[in-house]
């Protein structure tokens, strides 16, 4: 099944998800798409006025344009999941590197979509994050 | 994503005893037609994408809880993305905060292994209005 990850290029859980037997929709699939086509319309990423249109389709034109930024990569990943893991209050999420309003866009589009969503807590402690394997694992394996 | 190529990136657990030039050394002698490309965490594998996964499942049955993998949208070496050609890395705090926290999930693989069921956490309270009014009342 596809799997849609929150923070979208979490290593632990892109690795996880692999692990227990499913497909991971990141962020690093929808930019290889772009980086890899042979026309460069727009170097250096290849983001074009379609991806600025697209944004819209997710979140209105008042949204600052870094959420539809964001939301033009992720919404077709949303689309195109059969379920999703999010990882509450992870500290990578918050702050320069990530966005805390397309953050609650996205968990707002999966609850719309009814898809079976997992929230994990960002663990601490080595407990914490024996419970979040085991829950991650539970969640993948009674995908299939 | 593109059918041909993939780049995936293989981060070392800071719990293991494997260091990047071992990893990049053995994933090397599994298959010549994969470029690696040893980095400070780990290595960067590049190539078909049917040979750079088997690579991934072999170096995952040899260690299967100190070594994490995952795709990598820019291929290695891109002057867009590579620091030796002065490109940002703004994905690197990101990174740099997960490898602190693998040997976590390393020990979390290691006890669901071993059949370990979930640790009962003490859940924090709010606390009472009461006590909040008490402790704001104590130095009066």
């Amino acid at each position: 099944m596809k799997v849609f990850i929150d923070p979208p290029n979490s290593l632990v859980l892109f690795d996880l998800v692999e692990r227990f037997g499913h497909e991971p929709l990141s962020s690093m699939a929808a930019i290889q798409e772009r980086i890899d086509k042979l026309e460069i319309d727009m170097p250096p990423m290849n983001v074009t006025i379609d991806d600025v249109i697209k944004g819209l389709k997710y979140a209105g034109i008042e949204v600052p344009s870094g959420v539809r930024g964001r939301l033009a990569l992720w919404g077709p990943l949303i689309d195109e999941a059969e379920a999703a893991i999010i990882m509450d209050d992870a500290p990578f999420a918050f702050g320069c590197v990530g966005c805390e309003r397309t953050q609650s866009m996205v968990k707002y589009l999966l609850k719309r979509r009814g898809i079976p969503v997992l929230h994990v807590e960002y663990p601490d402690t080595d407990d914490e994050a024996k419970n979040f394997v085991i829950q991650a694992k539970e969640f993948l394996e009674g995908l299939k | 994503m593109s059918e041909d190529r993939e780049t995936r990136l293989l981060m070392i657990s800071p719990g293991s005893e494997l260091t990047p030039d071992q990893l990049a050394r053995m994933v090397h002698s599994m298959s010549p037609s994969v470029t690696v490309k040893e980095t400070c965490y780990g290595c960067l594998v590049e190539g078909p994408r049917e040979v750079v996964r088997e690579a991934r499942d072999r170096i995952r049955e040899m260690y299967p809880n100190e070594v994490f993998s995952k795709v990598r949208a820019y291929p290695a070496g891109d002057p867009r993305r590579c620091r030796a050609q002065h490109g940002t890395r703004p994905g690197f705090a990101q990174l740099e905060s997960e490898w602190e926290f693998l040997s976590k999930v390393q020990h979390g693989l290691e006890c669901v292994e071993r059949g370990e069921g979930p640790v009962q956490m003490e859940k924090e309270e709010k606390l009472p209005v009461d006590r909040f009014k008490k402790i704001c009342e104590a130095n009066r």
